[in-house]
């Protein structure tokens, strides 16, 4: 196995797809020449030509829109948008064809197309380069939505992203790119779609988190545990659309209390869906509300500017300690 | 006072607003000589003039760019896009400009703009012409969003949305633009946004509903009361933000909470309502808090659309799982 970070592992399974699969191809602004802006491309231009790793105009509504017409006849597209705030001109192609084409052709068409960006905060960027849409598309019935936390979990789901036959938007937490190296399996590493992972078993509180949150999750489970006792279980969501309810349930049931760590504006995100869900569903387990911390409801702020705005260890672990003493 | 449908009393609002303040204009597509899609600009052109009233390109994203730049300059834009599915072209100059002038701007600017749209199903159309997107603008921080659900509502909230100083999407609920008429103040009538109205009081559980869904919350409520159930609707009539005192008023008094809309279930406005109530109220509730939604899919085409937009059987059928929770 080699030793990868997150953006290695984006690239290896790039690498690996498209070696199996020919019809597999990637699209974006320098994602040929260049290898990508975080060089989550780099050498598959030299390896696979350029009639398979095609640099584009800068204009994300044509790569998306030109990546609809190659997957419906054929093709596996798999797109990167350089950052997630330039994910927003390319939402009608999103919204109104990618994710209906099944629909509107009663199955006849499907679009196996994978959209790729860079998303979140934490390395105090300018405007429209730190945020946290995946909301938006987990709105969106046609389309998955996959954030992986961890460079193993990359490739594998990235993988299967690629191998899905519905459009899939893959949002990979890019503070997360270089933060650590990780054993990636080699070659076919394939994981599944719509499965959470527990990242930490524990037995008081869950704690849920995707993304970049999924490791300040785990840093507050730890100091809760080393200093106060508490034991948190951290749930790792992985796929948001369609969610994993099955363990999210399962754990809720043994400790009837949940926290969850977001990064994104606090309402109508994705937390308030995972609240409802969770009451709706789990009503008698509930030991006490659901605790939510987030981001705020104003634009992502710039530079240093964000560290008050990202949920850290402090509010995630004292969102902990607010649904005990519920 | 006039008697007057939604359609009519939000023209009766822009005229209004018209006369009052010279520096409002309306743009977008067929909004002059034509009278708009609606009529909801009907007879505009002619009193004000195509320097008011001014008919647009077939370009979502160009409509509402231009008006960001009028309304940083000045001018009180009142946009209209045909239809809530011809929002998207435009979702990039809501999201990452009109959202954020006055914040990027650190308050040196901001955008008096309101995006005017039909919204919602219920009246048999193609593809692209029956969304409810409120949820997605709801998410973004520095955008109102409203939605009316009778006529005087419709002229009092859209001029209060004029007046605001900040951008505000203004959802209109196409399936009621011509369902029914009711006294609509004359001139000036203004109703704030931010809160919502108890469109019936009722003791046993909270209906929320708003647009055309807020009918069919009332509908229930009184099929509801044939049957003992003493259901309470409030009408949120402002989606962004929230009325969160009104709500948890009304859930503390009932125990029990449904939420009724016509968007997909997933990541929609009741998701939210929900979560407040979780943080506000869970140890008022003797239920979980349920939905009656859209499904997880597409809106369907035509006739199909009985089977997805929420009815009135359905939320009975919901208010009573939780009277017997």
């Amino acid at each position: 196995m080699a030793h990868l970070n997150l953006v290695q592992a984006v690239n290896q399974a790039l690498l690996t797809e498209m070696a199996r699969d020919e019809r597999v191809l990637v699209l974006g602004e320098d994602v040929g020449l260049d290898g990508g802006v975080f060089r989550a491309t780099e050498g598959l231009y030299e390896k696979f030509g350029p009639q398979r790793a095609i640099d584009t105009p800068l204009a994300e509504a044509g790569i998306v829109g030109t990546a609809i017409g190659m997957a419906v006849y054929g093709l596996r597209p798999v797109c990167e948008l350089q950052f997630d705030g330039f994910m927003l001109p390319a939402f009608d192609q999103i919204l109104s064809h990618a994710s209906r084409l099944r629909g509107r052709s009663r199955g006849r068409f499907q679009v196996p197309l994978v959209i790729r960006a860079p998303y979140g905060g934490g390395i105090r960027a300018l405007e429209h380069h730190s945020e946290s849409p995946e909301q938006f598309y987990v709105h969106i019935p046609g389309l998955k939505v996959v954030i992986p936390a961890t460079p193993a979990d990359a490739k594998g789901l990235l993988i299967s992203a690629i191998r899905d036959p519905d459009p899939v938007v893959f949002l990979e937490p890019k503070r997360l790119y270089r933060a650590f190296r990780q054993e990636v399996p080699e070659g076919d590493h394939a994981i599944p779609l719509g499965q959470a992972r527990v990242a930490r078993a524990g037995r008081d509180v869950t704690l849920i988190g995707w993304g970049a949150q999924v490791h300040t999750a785990l840093q507050a489970a730890e100091l809760l545990a080393a200093q106060e006792g508490i034991s948190v279980e951290v749930l790792d969501l992985r796929t948001l659309s369609p969610l994993d309810l099955e363990t999210i349930s399962q754990s809720v049931e043994k400790t009837g209390r949940v926290v969850i760590a977001q990064e994104a504006p606090r309402s109508f995100g994705f937390s308030s869906e995972l609240t409802a869900l969770i009451t709706e569903r789990l009503f008698l387990h509930l030991e006490g509300p659901v605790v939510r911390v987030t981001g705020f409801d104003t634009a992502m702020p710039y530079f240093s500017l964000e560290q008050y705005y990202l949920p850290d260890v402090g509010r995630v672990a004292r969102g902990v300690r607010q649904t005990l003493s519920a | 006072m006039a008697q007057l449908n939604l359609v009519q009393a939000v023209n009766d609002a822009l005229r209004s607003e018209m006369q009052l303040d010279d520096r409002l204009v309306i743009l977008g597509e067929d909004v002059g000589v034509d009278g708009g899609v609606f009529r909801a600009t009907e007879g505009l052109l002619k009193q004000f003039g195509p320097r008011r009233v001014l008919d647009t390109p077939l370009s979502e994203v160009g409509i509402v760019g231009s008006s960001i730049g009028m309304a940083a300059y000045g001018l009180h834009p009142v946009v209209e896009v045909q239809f809530s599915g011809f929002l998207p072209p435009a979702f990039d100059q809501i999201v990452s400009h009109a959202a954020r002038i006055r914040w990027r701007s650190r308050g040196r600017y901001h955008l008096p703009l309101v995006v005017r749209a039909p919204y919602g199903g219920g009246i048999r159309s193609p593809e692209h012409h029956s969304e409810s997107p409120e949820a997605f603008y709801a998410h973004v921080g520095g955008l109102k969003v409203v939605i009316p659900s009778t006529p005087a509502d419709a002229k009092g909230l859209l001029i209060a949305a004029i007046r605001d100083p900040d951008p505000v999407i203004f959802l209109e609920p196409k399936h009621i633009y011509r369902a029914f008429r009711q006294e609509v103040p004359e001139g000036e009538y203004i109703l704030p946004l931010g809160r919502a109205q108890i469109a019936q009081e009722g003791d046993d559980l909270s209906l929320f509903a708003w647009g055309a869904m807020t009918q069919i919350a009332l509908a229930a409520a009184e099929e509801l009361d044939q049957a003992g159930i003493s259901a309470e609707v409030v009408d949120l009539r402002t989606i962004s933000p929230l009325d969160a005192e009104t709500i948890v008023a009304s859930v503390r008094k009932t125990g029990r909470a449904l939420i009724v809309h016509e968007a997909p279930r997933q990541g929609g406005v009741g998701a939210e309502v929900a979560a407040l109530i979780n943080d506000k109220a869970l140890m008022s509730l003797q239920a979980p808090v349920l939905r009656v939604a859209g499904f997880d899919t597409i809106m369907p085409l035509l006739q199909l659309e009985d089977y997805y937009l929420p009815d009135a059987g359905r939320v009975v059928r919901a208010a009573r799982r939780l009277m017997t929770y």
